[in-house]
């Protein structure tokens, strides 16, 4: 049910991004870049959300005795590591993987923003206004 | 006492970043900045080209970051990437050396020195890495390096700041959506078979298809591959940002990116459709072949119309580079012999025409063709270069471009796809008329008229310009004349690439600690 909340919350992002990258202000242009930016920023921590059986790391049978040699299954004499649940209550994991991923995408995201922003004030500078249309002395 | 030689791939990728960071504090001492960053590129250079040849007696070679294995951060060095990393390093080291003297003063011990290196980081890491999100991660370093390396000043200003601006927004908005499409991609590959890891998604989709069970949205992130790399790599539907931005900026960075930039996108495509959806390529192939060829119609034709010589050579590049991607899409391991083959030659020889008329800007003082003319009596070194390369792009005998060309048709011909070859040799015959016609242009006919435009600079180039050319003009000759070493090393390459097994064998049987 969450899911659906997350998924519609997205594309009503990524529907958002691609009307303001279609304007003709280069301030909305960027604006619409990093809301597309954030909207894969929620695709990607969405791809993290698993129920139940899917888990990619951490199995069902977390904190149970046999060492199956994973690399997580940590049981440190029974003083079970990690999700600080018992192995038989039911809930949604979510990768730690996308996390880390995300971070990095939010970061490159900063930089490039950064650099667009800097940019923009110099086309503003050289061309005297921000209209997109009005960037065509290269034309091809 | 480290043993180096375990250490290539990570040294690769580290020093460059490291002297990023160094040449930032050597602000105040232009000297030491120039020679220390010259000097580490080339040892730079000298190991890639060892990596290359432990690649080629020894196999593969996988360089865990943290020793995760697979789960972690695999630095893989298989022929092609050893192979791309030896190429950029040498095309960086010559247009290095080129901007020394090339590049204004003060953008160069600025900010130039950092971005080159930045720029050399981000290349050899996404030829290096074996993890898909890391990948993308080295495509934004050297999307912004090259962004900030656009927009650097060259001696004399021949290219007015405004323009510069507006075509590195532009390449900035297309190369940033590019990665937003690439991040969906990445997610929802993650999302379909829970890893990053390049060899490991592999073995999941092959074992997805094997089992009948292969989800239809893999169709679709394969589809968004072809998007971001046709992207970087500038073929047809997503070429409009390539020839504003090549020839706005300074020429040993036109080289740079005309030379190795735009085949990181190939090498995507190579990494990417015949590694990990291998399955699913039969379908893609048509596609790829179909894209080329419009590339390489849309490449030609612009190319002839240009005045601009920097803007037809830009043009000429999204044409060979569909060459590349025609080869690339009949995916037999002839066809990619060929296409590498083809990758190879263009990158030296387009470097070269790039590195060559940045002295023909030097000396003419204008971009322009039509404001030139009869230079072969005033600059006959900078006539022969730009004749060596221009016969090498064409496709004339004695250069590496023949060999190219020559391989590519009969390993299309032999596959039986008629019609794309004899499509891509019409317009071939159109590269020689383009690239003739812009030698004559500059270098025959009478000098121009002095009073309006001025006369030509007198100013001799320094070596520091002119070797850089001449080296790489024996590298066009040399591929030409004695071409069996580069085909042998093109043919392992594409046998590894067909069959990936080795490479995925060597990143999935690592030891987990």
């Amino acid at each position: 049910m969450n899911n659906t909340l997350l998924s519609l919350t997205i594309a009503i992002l990524f529907g958002l991004g691609t009307f303001m990258i279609l304007r003709r202000d280069i301030i909305r242009v960027i604006i619409g870049l990093s809301i597309l930016s954030h909207a894969v920023n929620m695709l990607i921590v969405s791809a993290g959300v698993f129920d139940g059986t899917k888990v990619p790391i951490i199995t069902e049978t977390h904190g149970a005795t046999d060492a199956s040699g994973t690399v997580f299954n940590d049981v440190l004499a029974e003083g079970i590591l990690a999700p600080v649940v018992s192995a038989t209550t039911h809930i949604q994991y979510v990768d730690p993987l996308v996390q880390a991923l995300v971070l990095t995408a939010i970061v490159i995201s900063l930089a490039t923003t950064a650099f667009i922003l800097i940019l923009a004030y110099r086309i503003h500078e050289e061309y005297g206004t921000t209209d997109i249309r009005e960037l065509r002395r290269l034309w091809g | 006492m480290i043993d180096i030689s375990k250490h290539i791939p990570i040294i690769l990728i580290a020093v460059p970043i490291l002297m990023a960071a160094i040449m930032v504090f050597l602000k105040s001492s232009p000297k030491l900045q120039k020679s220390l960053n010259v000097f580490v590129t080339l040892c730079l250079l000298a190991l890639s080209v060892v990596l290359l040849l432990r690649v080629w007696t020894d196999g593969i070679i996988v360089y865990e970051v943290g020793e995760w294995g697979k789960y972690g951060i695999v630095l893989v060095a298989d022929l092609l990437s050893a192979g791309m990393v030896v190429l950029t390093l040498f095309v960086s080291f010559l247009s290095l050396v080129y901007s020394l003297d090339y590049i204004e003063e003060r953008s160069l011990n600025s900010t130039y020195h950092s971005l080159f290196n930045l720029l050399m980081a981000g290349l050899t890491g996404s030829f290096l890495t074996g993890d898909i999100f890391n990948l993308f991660v080295f495509f934004e370093i050297l999307l912004l390096s090259s962004c900030g390396l656009v927009i650097a000043n060259e001696k004399g200003g021949v290219t007015k700041a405004s323009d510069k601006m507006e075509a590195t927004f532009k390449y900035l908005v297309l190369s940033m959506l590019g990665s937003i499409v690439m991040l969906i991609a990445i997610s929802s590959l993650y999302a379909t078979v829970g890893t990053v890891n390049m060899a490991d998604i592999a073995v999941k989709v092959s074992a997805m298809s094997a089992a009948g069970t292969m989800p239809w949205h893999i169709y679709p992130i394969a589809l968004l591959f072809i998007v971001v790399f046709g992207n970087k790599a500038a073929i047809f539907p997503l070429h409009y940002w390539l020839p504003d931005v090549h020839p706005t900026a300074p020429s040993p960075i036109s080289a740079m990116l005309s030379g190795v930039l735009i085949k990181v996108g190939v090498y995507g495509m190579l990494r990417v459709f015949f590694l990990m959806f291998r399955d699913v390529l039969p379908m893609f192939q048509p596609i790829i072949i179909l894209l080329a060829l419009v590339t390489i119609i849309i490449g030609a034709i612009s190319a002839i119309g240009q005045t601009d010589v920097k803007r037809m050579l830009a043009y000429s590049s999204v044409g060979q580079i569909g060459y590349v991607f025609l080869g690339v899409g009949m995916g037999s391991v002839y066809t990619i012999t060929a296409a590498l083959v083809y990758l190879v030659n263009h990158a030296f020889a387009k470097s070269m025409l790039f590195l060559t008329s940045g002295g023909i800007i030097h000396h003419a003082h204008t971009r322009n063709m039509q404001k030139m003319g009869g230079m072969i009596k005033s600059a006959p070194l900078m006539g022969a270069m730009f004749l060596i390369g221009a016969m090498s792009i064409a496709g004339f005998p004695p250069m590496g471009g023949f060999i190219a060309k020559f391989i590519l048709f009969d390993a299309g011909i032999e596959e039986g796809f008629y019609i794309p070859i004899a499509i891509a040799l019409i317009f071939a015959v159109l590269t020689l008329f383009y690239m003739f016609r812009a030698w004559m242009i500059m270098f025959w006919g009478e000098p121009r008229d002095f009073e309006t435009y001025g006369e030509y600079s007198s100013h001799a180039l320094s070596p520091l310009l002119t070797v850089p050319i001449i080296i790489l003009a024996i590298g066009v000759i040399i591929f030409g004349v004695y071409a069996e070493p580069l085909i042998a090393l093109a043919q392992a390459t594409a046998v590894q690439i067909v069959d990936p097994q080795p490479y995925i064998d060597a990143v999935m049987t690592r030891v987990v600690r």
